[in-house]
């Protein structure tokens, strides 16, 4: 019984560290502003906050829709977060998305995979994001224990120079646009076969969860195992304190590096190949639109803990389809839901002086 | 190519790197007293956005400029703060002012423009010099540019000078090399870090300005699209020197103009490709062609006295 007390009053200590108060106070106090905007812009508020629930968790569709969202800002998360622990900041899930987005609609048109048995048409797209998105991250890695550079400034440009790849495969039929029949042919990919697609849990499309969620709670669970109690996890951790001292105690500063945005890379290009596969069907400029800062800006509130990054995912995919819905029923911008991010990340970054300068 | 679109070309180059050239200037002098400033992407659309509306409403564009410098203002000293003050991670704090900037300017623009949007807004006058605006061909094509461009190149030259020459110049090297040493001397180092985010925040406003009022004379949501970022990539690049900045930064300009060139030329290169050129050839440059980087030593570090 008392061992019950104890646990309870444990883990209550845990939900209201002061780092976890300052985030739900930081996430409250922008809404709070959001709202406020609403009103200075002469919006009703009834109207624009009807609107958002309504997108939210007004049917069995916006509910999936939104917890979709959420598995691709969980995983570039949680890919986020890994890199973090060396110390690393990745802020290219933009790009990575893109180039799993990419890779999965090449496969999934073009790799003959369509009428392959148990579930490969469609595992093998994604084993192609995933890749595509490591590969793009590994070349922050290889850069930074070459060349030295900022991890954070090459992992930016790569996501310019992967939103234009992506412009190029739509825009060119001898990449992936689909074949032009008339000058009103949109610059697009075809829509990718049926047995690509990702099955959905329920099988009914109002209710369009896909087994992105499972795998998604699975990588999760890894992730919090490898980073608190594995050799690996520790010796990351080292390196993000002492790169100097790491390598005294023998481990590989060039190889955490390296292995760590390679994990996080696969996590974007996993995200995107979700995103294409089980969601839109369709390859289109803009596909990746803020989803990789979206993700970025979950991994930063999270504070380094993987469940702070799953609470944060599914903040911002409610947040997100809430908006989406806000613009075409109370036409207030989705850039509101910017505005607020921002906020949270100012917010939260400035806290940090006030709780004893942890690391965000 | 001929002599015209040769011309063209390198007057175009210019007019491109402009933005660049000053962003690039204002992030060197605050990454030399220390402080790595993301923000200069937000800054540069702040400025962007303010310099449209002004010129808009007040119908001049040196009061749009004036606006645009004010606006900017706020935003600089949140940076200064966070990082100095509050010493908050600066990467993070630059990326968050970011995504809060492309929200708001997107979002007052709505509200301004709505269904007005893509109107002309007055610009920044044009200029040639004397002498050098009368070269035939070159004089028309090179040399006739808005009028801040040359200012702005004046403040570049001045910046130089003031970093090579003078005490200041020594005071914000040591900020972002020996910080100890000048908080030793007498000299608050969190002072000169303030002023330093701040003339960055000044110079990213010009260069905001320029991009909607100087250039395009109209605004567009999230146009600086990178150019930031841009501009960080030629500090580097530029090993933390005006001079390779600028060569840097006259390097992407150069790389964007190929854009509208090429095609003129009648070479048929994809156009997604020219329009990644630019970032490639940053990405190309901060990954070694520029060899090991020699960043100040507490670039990043917040000054924490013992």
């Amino acid at each position: 019984m008392t061992d019950t007390m104890a646990s309870v009053t444990k883990s209550l200590h845990g939900v209201l560290r002061p780092s976890v108060m300052i985030s739900v106070a930081a996430v409250l106090a922008a809404a709070l502003l959001g709202v406020a905007l609403i009103f200075a812009m002469g919006v009703s508020v009834l109207d624009a906050v009807a609107a958002f629930v309504d997108g939210t968790i007004g049917t069995p569709y916006a509910v999936a829709a939104s917890i979709n969202r959420s598995i691709a800002f969980a995983l570039v998360g949680i890919g986020f977060v890994i890199g973090n622990r060396a110390n690393l900041v990745n802020v290219g899930g933009e790009g990575q998305i893109a180039m799993g987005g990419i890779a999965a609609t090449a496969v999934a048109l073009y790799g003959h995979v369509a009428g392959l048995p148990a579930g490969l048409p469609f595992l093998i797209p994604l084993l192609a994001a995933a890749i595509a998105g490591l590969l793009w991250a590994s070349v922050a890695g290889v850069l930074k224990i070459k060349a030295g550079t900022n991890e954070v400034i090459s992992t930016l440009l790569l996501s310019f120079i992967a939103v234009w790849f992506l412009y190029w495969c739509v825009q060119s039929p001898e990449l992936l646009r689909k074949p032009m029949t008339s000058s009103a042919t949109l610059p697009e990919s075809l829509e990718i076969p049926d047995p690509t697609k990702l099955p959905l849990l329920t099988g009914d499309y109002s209710f369009p969860l896909h087994i992105g969620l499972p795998v998604t709670v699975i990588i999760a669970i890894i992730a919090a195992i490898v980073l608190a109690k594995t050799v690996f996890g520790l010796q990351l951790r080292a390196v993000g304190f002492n790169p100097i001292a790491a390598s005294r105690a023998g481990i590989s500063y060039s190889r955490m590096v390296l292995v760590s945005l390679a994990a996080a890379g696969a996590l974007g290009g996993l995200a995107g190949g979700f995103m294409l596969l089980g969601d839109q069907y369709v390859l289109k400029d803009g596909f990746s639109s803020g989803y990789g800062f979206d993700g970025l800006v979950a991994g930063l509130l999270a504070r380094g803990s993987v469940m702070g990054v799953i609470a944060a995912a599914l903040l911002f995919g409610f947040l997100r389809s809430g908006g989406i819905n806000m613009e075409m029923v109370a036409g207030v911008p989705t850039a509101l839901v910017m505005v607020i991010q921002g906020l949270i990340v100012v917010t939260l970054a400035g806290a940090a002086f006030f709780i004893g300068g942890r690391r965000t | 190519m001929t002599l015209d679109l040769l011309a063209v070309f390198i007057g175009s180059s210019l007019r491109l790197a402009v933005p660049l050239l000053l962003a690039g200037t204002g992030e060197l002098v605050s990454e030399r007293a220390g402080v790595l400033n993301m923000s200069i992407e937000g800054m540069m659309l702040t400025g962007a956005f303010a310099a449209a509306v002004g010129a808009w409403a007040t119908g001049s564009p040196l009061l749009g400029l004036l606006i645009c410098v004010i606006a900017v203002f706020p935003v600089a000293l949140l940076q200064a703060v966070l990082s100095n003050t509050l010493r908050a991670n600066q990467i993070v704090t630059g990326i968050g002012i970011n995504i809060l900037v492309l929200g708001a300017t997107t979002l007052a623009y709505r509200e301004i423009f709505g269904a007005r949007s893509r109107e002309q807004i007055p610009g920044l006058s044009k200029w040639s010099p004397p002498l050098l605006g009368d070269i035939p061909i070159f004089g028309e094509a090179v040399f006739h540019q808005v009028w801040l461009l040359y200012a702005g190149l004046a403040i570049i030259v001045l910046t130089a000078l003031v970093l090579r020459y003078t005490s200041i110049g020594i005071v914000i090297h040591a900020a972002g090399a020996e910080p100890r040493a000048v908080d030793k001397s007498g000299v608050s180092v969190p002072w000169v870090r303030y002023l330093g985010v701040i003339f960055a925040g000044f110079m990213s406003a010009l260069a905001g300005a320029f991009l909607s009022i100087g250039d395009i004379h109209t605004f567009t949501e999230g146009m600086t699209r990178g150019a930031g970022y841009l501009a960080i990539a030629g500090v580097i690049f530029g090993k933390w020197t005006v001079g390779g900045t600028v060569l840097a930064c006259l390097l992407f300009g150069a790389a964007t103009a190929l854009q509208f060139q090429l095609p003129t030329l009648g070479i048929d290169v994809p156009n997604a490709l020219l329009i990644m050129l630019p970032y490639l050839l940053a990405l190309l440059a901060v990954g070694g062609l520029a060899g090991r980087q020699t960043a100040p030593r507490a670039l990043g570090v917040p000054y924490l006295r013992r």
